[in-house]
C-alpha cells in the first residue's frame, strides 16, 4: 500500500467524498427499506409501526410469495446454464472462425436492444396464430398443430417462454466475455500442448477450463445476480400475470407497492431481495473461489 | 498517435460530454412538466395577482404580466381522439386570452398516469392540475390532504349547476368536492350489426343465456364473439361487475359488503362468478386474452375482427371514428338468469381534475380549471363527443351531425334508472388488486366459483381497516 509513500490518512481522505457518495446512494436506501418494511404504510398518508408483521405475513401467510421465490431462483439457474453453452461457442469461434469478431457482434446486438422492443418483439411473436402470432404460424405450416399454445396466456408455460427471451438476449452478452476470455490464452500453451499430443478438445479440456476460470466466475456472478432482480422483461410480456402466474420477486414487489398500495409490504419483499442477493452472491463467490483454487 | 494530440482530443472530448449534459440538463425542464416545483416565479407574488385577475370565463384578463407555468397531467395521449383535441383547442384559447400563462401538458395513458400520480403523491410533489378517479381511488389523496377543496371554483360562473344532479357526489367528502369529472358514462354492449347477421343472428340478446347462444353462433363462424384487453385487468372486472348488478337484483352488493351486511361468499357473488367462468369457458373472448392490452382490444373491435365490445360509452367518440361506423350500434346487458333490470347500467363516473394543495399558483390552477370546466361540455358537443358529458350541454344532436350510434346512446342514458360504480372505485386498492388478478386467474384456467369468493373474502378481512 505504501509504494506510493503517501500515508494513509491522506489516502482515506481522497476516497472519503466518493465513499460517503456511495454510502448515501446505495446503504443508506437499502437500510430505510428495511425500516419501510416495519411499518403499514400506503405510500400517500400516515404510516404505522407494525414490527416485523410485514415480514410475518410474507413468509408464512403469503401464496405468492414462496411460488414467486421459486420463480426467481429458476430464473438466476436458467440464467447460469446458458453460460457453459456460450464458452462452448466462444471456443469454436476462436479455433474455426477466422474473423471471430464479427460474429460475436452480431450476436451482441440483441443485448443493446432496449427491453421493451424485444419484449414487445417476442411477445407478437408468441400470440396466437389468429392474431398473426409467429411461433404459432411456423409450427401449424409445418404440422405440428399440436404443439401450438398460447404461450404467453398459460399459467405453466409462460414463465419458460419468458426464460428463454431473456437467454435469447443475453447470450451474446456472456459470449462476448467468454470470448474475450479464451482471446487471451497465450496460444504458446496450445503449441505446447500440440507437441505433447493434446488438440482440439483435449486442449481445451487441460488449458482452456482451467485458465477461464476467472473469466467464467465473472460471468457466473453477473448471470445469477442480473436474473435474481430482473423485472422489465416479465412486466413487458405479461405484467406479472396472468394472474400470479409469472410473478417473480421484483414485479410482486412492484405490484404491492404500487397497485395495492401497500408500501411496507412492498418493502418487505424488496429487503428479503436483498439477503437473498447477499446470500447467494457470498456463496457464489466461495464455490468459485474453491474452483480457482483448484486449477491454478 | 502522440500525447499532444491526444491531450487535445480528450479535451475536446471532455468538453463534448460536458456541453451535452448541460444541453440534457435545460431540456429535461422543458420537457419532463412533471413536477409542480419546476415553475419558475417566486410564490410571493402569486397572491397578489389572484387578486389582482378574476375574468369572466373568456374574457382576456387583466394580469399583473408576471409569467406563470401550470403543469397539466392528463390522460389523453391519443391525438384521434375528440377529448385531446377538446384539450388542446380550449388550453390553446385560454394561453392566447392569458399570454403570461403557460399550461404545460403531462400526458399519460391511464394506468401509467395513476402510477405516476401516486410516486409523485409520495415526494408530495403533485403537479398543479392532475386527474384522478372518484370515490375509493381517490380518498388516499383527499386524506393525505393533498388536494384543494374546489368549491370556490364551482360557485365561480355557476360552473356547479351545470354537472348532471348527483354527480358530484363521487368527488366530494366531508362536504367539499375535490374533483370535477370528464365524463359520465355508462357501460354498454357494442356490437357489429353485419358480423351479428353474418353469424345469423337477428336481434341482440336479452338474457344470458341468449348471450351465451350468440356466442357459440358467432364462434363457429370463426369470429371473435367479444374483444377485451385483459392485459389491464379492470376491463375483466367491468364485465364481471355488470353481471353482479343482475344477479344482485340491483346496485349496492359491495356497499352492504362495505357496511358488513352482506360477505362476498353470499350467493349473487357466488353465482355472478360462475356465470362470468361460463362466459369465459364458452370462449366468448379472443385467445391470448391476458396479454392483450386494452387498445389493442379495441382494435380487435373497429377492424370487424371481434362481433362485441363491451366496455363504457366514452368509446363511443373512438368508435365513431373508426372504419365499422357504420355498422355498430349498443344494447344494454343483458339479465342473468331472469334477475336483474335491464335498466340499470354499469356507472363509470369520469376522471377528475384536481389542483394540488402544495402547488404555487392554486389562484392561476383554480382560474384555468374554472375556464376549462365551463367550455369543456361545448367544445366537447362541436367535437362530436357529447356522448358520456358530464354536464348538460344544449345541441341537436342529429342537426349538428352526430351519427346514429351516438343518438342511439344518447337513448339509453336516458333509460337509466340506477346503477353501480366499478369495483375499484368502491373498495381500497388493495383489495380491488386481489380481485382484479383473481379475475385475470379465470381468463386462463377453470376455477372453484366458491374458491374465488373465499379469496376475495380472505383478502377483504386481511385489508379492511386500511
Amino acid at each position: 500500500m505504501n509504494v506510493l509513500k503517501v500515508s494513509k490518512f491522506t489516502i482515506g481522505v481522497f476516497v472519503l467524498p466518493a465513499l460517503i457518495i456511495y454510502i448515501c446512494i446505495v446503504f443508506v436506501p437499502i437500510l430505510v427499506s428495511f425500516y419501510t418494511g416495519t411499518l403499514d404504510w400506503n405510500g400517500i398518508g400516515e404510516s404505522k409501526f407494525v414490527g416485523f408483521d410485514n415480514f410475518h405475513n410474507l413468509l408464512f401467510h403469503d401464496k405468492v410469495f414462496w411460488p414467486a421465490v421459486r420463480r426467481t431462483l429458476l430464473y438466476a439457474v436458467a440464467s447460469m446454464i446458458e453460460i457453459p453453452f456460450c464458452l462452448f461457442v466462444a471456443v469454436l469461434l476462436n479455433r474455426y472462425v477466422r474473423k471471430g469478431n464479427t460474429l460475436v457482434s452480431i450476436y451482441f446486438t440483441p443485448v443493446i436492444l432496449s427491453v421493451v422492443i424485444i419484449g414487445q418483439l417476442w411477445k407478437t411473436i408468441y400470440n396466437p396464430a389468429s392474431l398473426g402470432g409467429m411461433l404459432n404460424q411456423a409450427l401449424t405450416w409445418v404440422g405440428l398443430d399440436s404443439w401450438t399454445h398460447s404461450w404467453l396466456s398459460e399459467p405453466k408455460l409462460a414463465i419458460y417462454c419468458i426464460f428463454f427471451v431473456s437467454l435469447w438476449q443475453y447470450f451474446g452478452y456472456h459470449l462476448l466475455i467468454q470470448f474475450t476470455g479464451v482471446q487471451n490464452i497465450p496460444s504458446e500453451i496450445y503449441e505446447a500442448a500440440k507437441i505433447d499430443g493434446a488438440d482440439g478438445f483435449k486442449a481445451d479440456r487441460y488449458i482452456t477450463f482451467p485458465m477461464i476460470v476467472p473469466i467464467f466466475k465473472i460471468s457466473i456472478v453477473l448471470a445469477f445476480i442480473g436474473s435474481l432482480q430482473s423485472f422489465d422483461m416479465i412486466w413487458i410480456m405479461t405484467g406479472g400475470g396472468p394472474g400470479n402466474a409469472t410473478d417473480v420477486l421484483a414485479t410482486y414487489m412492484y405490484k404491492t407497492s404500487f397497485n395495492s398500495q401497500q408500501f411496507g409490504y412492498g418493502s418487505a419483499i424488496a429487503s428479503f431481495l436483498v439477503v437473498l442477493c447477499l446470500v447467494f452472491t457470498v456463496a457464489i463467490n466461495a464455490v468459485m473461489n474453491r474452483i480457482d483454487k483448484r486449477f491454478s | 498517435m502522440d500525447t499532444k494530440a491526444k491531450k487535445a482530443l480528450a479535451v475536446a472530448v471532455a468538453g463534448a460530454l460536458s456541453l451535452s449534459l448541460a444541453a440534457c440538463g435545460s431540456s429535461n425542464n422543458n420537457n419532463s412538466g412533471g413536477d409542480s416545483g419546476s415553475s419558475s416565479s417566486p410564490s410571493a407574488s402569486a397572491p397578489a395577482s389572484g387578486a389582482a385577475s378574476s375574468p369572466t370565463a373568456s374574457a382576456p384578463s387583466a394580469d399583473s404580466g408576471k409569467k406563470v407555468k401550470l403543469t397539466f397531467q392528463n390522460i389523453y395521449p391519443d391525438p384521434n381522439t375528440p377529448t385531446y383535441k377538446t384539450l388542446h383547442q380550449i388550453i390553446d384559447q385560454y394561453e392566447n386570452d392569458h399570454p403570461n400563462i403557460t399550461i404545460e401538458l403531462d400526458t399519460l395513458n391511464t394506468d401509467q398516469q395513476k402510477l405516476k400520480l401516486k410516486t409523485q403523491a409520495n415526494s408530495k410533489e403533485i403537479p398543479d392540475i392532475t386527474m384522478v378517479n372518484p370515490a375509493a381511488q381517490m380518498k388516499p389523496f383527499v386524506d393525505a390532504n393533498l388536494f384543494v377543496p374546489l368549491n370556490d371554483v364551482l360557485d365561480k360562473n355557476g360552473l356547479r349547476d351545470t354537472y348532471q344532479s348527483g354527480l358530484l357526489d363521487y368527488y366530494s367528502f366531508n362536504g367539499n368536492v375535490y374533483a370535477l369529472p370528464d365524463g359520465n358514462n355508462i357501460e354498454v354492449v357494442y356490437y357489429n350489426k353485419d358480423l351479428f347477421q353474418q353469424a345469423g343472428i337477428s336481434a341482440p340478446p336479452t338474457t344470458f343465456d341468449e348471450l351465451l347462444a350468440d356466442v357459440k353462433a358467432l364462434k363457429a363462424k370463426g369470429i371473435i364473439p367479444m374483444a377485451i384487453g385483459e392485459k389491464d385487468t379492470w376491463t375483466g372486472s367491468f364485465i364481471f361487475m355488470n353481471i353482479l348488478l343482475r344477479t344482485n337484483n340491483g346496485p349496492g352488493f359491495l356497499q352492504d359488503v362495505v357496511d358488513g351486511k352482506k360477505t362476498f361468499e353470499d350467493p349473487a357473488f357466488v353465482e355472478a362468478v360462475e356465470r362470468f367462468q361460463d362466459l369465459i369457458q364458452a370462449g366468448a373472448f379472443e385467445d391470448g386474452a391476458t396479454s392483450i392490452d386494452v387498445d389493442t382490444g379495441r382494435s380487435l373491435f373497429t377492424s370487424g375482427k371481434a362481433a362485441m365490445y363491451m366496455l363504457g360509452t366514452w368509446e363511443t367518440g373512438s368508435i365513431d371514428a373508426s372504419p365499422i361506423a357504420s355498422k355498430v350500434s349498443a344494447f344494454p346487458f343483458p339479465t342473468v338468469d331472469g334477475k336483474g333490470d335491464i335498466n340499470q347500467f354499469m356507472l363509470a363516473p369520469g376522471t377528475g381534475y384536481a389542483i394540488a394543495a402544495n402547488s404555487e399558483h392554486i389562484e392561476e390552477a383554480k382560474d384555468f380549471l374554472n375556464y376549462y370546466c365551463l367550455n369543456f361540455p361545448k367544445v366537447q358537443f362541436e367535437n362530436k363527443n357529447a356522448v358520456g358529458l358530464p354536464q348538460k350541454v344544449d345541441g341537436d344532436l342529429k342537426a349538428a351531425g352526430y351519427s346514429d350510434l351516438a343518438i342511439s346512446i344518447m337513448d339509453l342514458f336516458s333509460k337509466v334508472s340506477g346503477g353501480d360504480i366499478s369495483f375499484d372505485n368502491t373498495m381500497n386498492p388493495a383489495v380491488a388488486q386481489a380481485h382484479l388478478t383473481g379475475l385475470q386467474n379465470m381468463f386462463v384456467q377453470k376455477v372453484d366459483p366458491a374458491q374465488v369468493a373465499k379469496e376475495h373474502q380472505t383478502a377483504y378481512e386481511a385489508n379492511k381497516d386500511k
